[in-house]
């Protein structure tokens, strides 16, 4: 059943990030399941208006207000009008609001609701609960997801977090994890997936002598929370114990000037190449130099990036934080503490491996590429879909949890069912002692001002927008319908299948 | 009450009205005007434009007398066209009101009658020479703007969607070699889409010979 989908964030393409190739990787996976998808985000300088990506998405840059890192300024109601006008132009049907800290996102989900619309949220990143920052942050998000059907999230430590934080049932999120584009990060012997597949696979690994140099390479942006001054700590100490081992250091932010110091401090110029900011396209240029992967950071929700790098065939060094220790298999990664002493001793343990040759970094391409797929992530997040909007059943959905009819703890915490005013109410009221009746005055002005809108810009002044001409997708069709009858885990096997089969279509 | 809100709030209804004298030429013009359909509604447009040129006159003619009458100067010509009972009258009429209170009320009926109150947009194609885009003023006084544009500058034309105050409306809009932006088609009332589309393919068709009923669709 194709459904009209809206993707909603503040942080979407100019912008690079990991939010925003996945907002446009999954749509346009599900473009090519038969869906119609458009994303709302906010107008950056030089992208306004109107626009269409490839495969006719539909991007809708609102002139909205900015205030500070791509974030527009919270206007609770403002967004109200436009935001109604183009969900009925464009026919929407569900309302998929993405990243955490963007308001945009929170505005529509709350929106959406009162217009009786289906939403899903999924959720990006780790937060704390100490500081004042979090807190707040945290309440919102309470409020938000006091009244949404259903919650995704990109790792089972992401999962726990916003269960905390939101105070959720765990039941109503799931956990669906990023994916890469295993095509654009290709080892640098890798000529073609088919034949190298077979000619490679048996064949000796490449040994490294013990006087060859080692490359690591690091890519992140240069912040606290991506463990920068771990890595200005370790640097030097992993330089002075292994001879014959380089550095490459992508990426820029506020840390650069410290790495820079420290650089000039231990005179490690030829040792050390700084790359500066590189485009996400250069990414994969930059992996293929080295042989290590190394990935201080402190707090990580999913880590794209480490799946790229061993898609590129890097052994992994990386911190055991939040929800790394998921991402890659055992033999893929070398993990360590996030404290200085354990991330030296770990990247010696991971070029002693390499230096030995036990490590069978040449296969790991095609092992993501088994792991990670859009169009495995898009299946996943059509059965929430299928889920939310009640064409699988409660049960099914669910897998048996909650089921026995009358209450369950679903229904009576998310209240999927239910878009009535009052059952609204009592769900926001419950977000604490004096935000549920804050929340609570919100959720009625917005639904006030909902009734003012039917009658001051009635549905029926608004023209429909046309659909993108659509190509025939008769038999990708059938696949959907057994792909749903079979459990996640035969669909998965599915959509491996399925590649295959399109790739040989193509070529 | 609800219905009636509605109705009340609602911006005037729009017609499309198509011309086409030769087969090379084609006129659209969308207009807000109220078209009075009824016997009873005829009458009482062309009465209202009676009443409109007699105020007008009226306002006119009472500013010109009390001007005369207050330099001290004679007031031939009204004697001369209304007689000079109704002369004497006016003059009377007029000495006793002071400036401060008719000028303000003239003008003010002056400008009432002079107003349209309806916008009309017309967009003229003539194959082989180009097109004429046109915007009626507001008042009956100036004349409405106009831009022509060669057909061989005309690089293309399409309907597009873009942001407009609170919400998101159609354009149908012509791409002009050498310009940065376009030009949009109906800038003031902007159509709905239904109209938009039929201006696209008699456009189309006029220009370039394209387009027609069938085939090619908006890119919406």
């Amino acid at each position: 059943m194709p459904y009209n989908i809206a993707m909603i964030s503040d942080n979407f393409f100019p912008q690079p990030g990991g939010v925003e190739s996945h907002m446009y990787q999954l749509s346009s996976k599900l473009i090519d399941r038969g869906h119609k998808v458009i994303i709302i985000t906010h107008a950056y300088s030089g992208r306004t208006g109107v626009r269409y990506l490839t495969n006719g998405l539909k991007v809708y840059h609102v002139p909205f207000f900015v205030i500070y890192r791509e974030t527009t300024f919270p206007t609770v109601f403002s967004f109200f009008p436009i935001f109604r006008n183009i969900v009925i132009r464009e026919q929407i049907e569900i309302v998929h609001g993405h990243a955490s800290l963007s308001s945009l996102c929170h505005e529509a989900i709350l929106h959406a609701r009162t217009m009786g619309l289906r939403t899903v949220f999924t959720d990006h990143s780790l937060f704390g609960f100490a500081d004042a920052a979090s807190i707040l942050t945290n309440k919102l998000l309470k409020f938000t997801l006091s009244d949404v059907d259903h919650v995704i999230c990109v790792s089972h430590t992401c999962k726990e977090n916003t269960v905390l934080r939101a105070s959720l049932d765990p039941l109503m999120v799931s956990v669906i994890p990023n994916a890469v584009v295993a095509e654009n990060f290709r080892p640098l012997s890798h000529t073609s997936s088919h034949s190298s597949h077979h000619r490679d696979a048996p064949g000796p690994p490449p040994r490294l002598g013990p006087h060859d140099t080692i490359t690591i390479v690091v890519i992140s942006r240069l912040f606290y929370n991506k463990g920068t001054d771990l890595l200005i700590a370790a640097l030097p100490r992993i330089l002075a114990c292994n001879p014959n081992v380089r550095f490459i250091i992508a990426g820029t932010g506020p840390k650069a000037i410290d790495l820079e110091q420290m650089i000039e401090r231990n005179v490690l110029q030829d040792r050390v190449t700084l790359l500066g900011p590189v485009r996400h396209e250069e990414v994969r240029d930059v992996m293929v130099r080295g042989h290590i992967y190394l990935h201080p950071s402190l707090t990580e929700a999913f880590g794209t990036v480490i799946v790229e790098a061993a898609s590129c065939g890097l052994y992994v060094v990386c911190t055991r934080v939040g929800g790394i220790p998921e991402v890659l298999p055992r033999h893929m990664t070398e993990f360590a503490k996030p404290e200085e002493d354990d991330i030296v001793a770990a990247t010696g343990r991971a070029i002693a491996a390499l230096r030995a040759g036990k490590v069978r970094t040449e296969l790991f391409h095609n092992q993501v590429k088994q792991m990670y797929s859009w169009t495995d992530v898009a299946q996943r997040t059509e059965r929430v879909y299928d889920g939310i909007s009640g064409v699988l059943s409660h049960d099914e959905f669910y897998q048996g949890a909650g089921a026995g009819g009358g209450w369950s703890a679903t229904r009576g915490r998310a209240g999927v069912q239910s878009f009535a005013l009052i059952e609204r109410l009592k769900r926001y009221y419950g977000c604490g002692i004096w935000a549920g009746k804050l929340f609570c005055l919100c959720v009625i002005v917005d639904y006030l001002l909902f009734v003012c809108l039917e009658i001051f810009a009635p549905r029926s002044r608004i023209d429909l927008a046309r659909n993108w001409p659509k190509k025939d997708f008769k038999d990708a069709k059938d696949k959907e319908v057994d792909g749903t009858k079979e459990g996640p885990v035969i669909g998965r096997k599915r959509s491996a299948r399925h590649r295959r089969e399109k790739r040989e279509d193509s070529s | 009450m609800l219905s009636l809100l509605q109705r009340l709030t609602s911006p005037p209804s729009q017609t499309l009205t198509t011309l086409q004298p030769t087969p090379s030429t084609i006129s659209f013009t969308v207009s807000t005007r109220p078209v009075p359909k009824t016997l009873l509604a005829l009458f009482t447009y062309y009465l209202s434009i009676l009443v409109r040129i007699l105020a007008g006159t009226l306002a006119l003619i009472t500013l010109w007398a009390k001007w005369r009458a207050s330099s001290g100067k004679h007031t031939v010509l009204l004697s001369m066209f209304l007689g000079r009972v109704a002369e004497a009258w006016i003059v009377k009429l007029v000495e006793t009101l002071p400036w401060r209170y008719l000028a303000p009320v003239a003008l003010t009926v002056i400008w009432r009658v002079g107003r349209r109150g309806y916008t009309e947009e017309s967009l003229l194609i003539i194959r082989s020479l180009g097109l004429q885009t046109s915007t009626s003023s507001s008042t009956y006084l100036t004349t409405s703007s106009t831009r022509f544009i060669p057909t061989t500058s005309i690089q293309d034309i399409f309907i597009h969607e873009a942001f407009k105050g609170f919400e998101v409306r159609f354009y149908l809009s012509i791409v002009v070699k050498g310009e940065g932006d376009v030009v949009v088609v109906f800038p003031s009332l902007l159509p709905r889409r239904e109209i938009l589309e039929e201006v696209w393919r008699g456009a189309r068709a006029g220009l370039w010979e394209v387009g027609g009923s069938g085939g090619a669709r908006g890119k919406t």
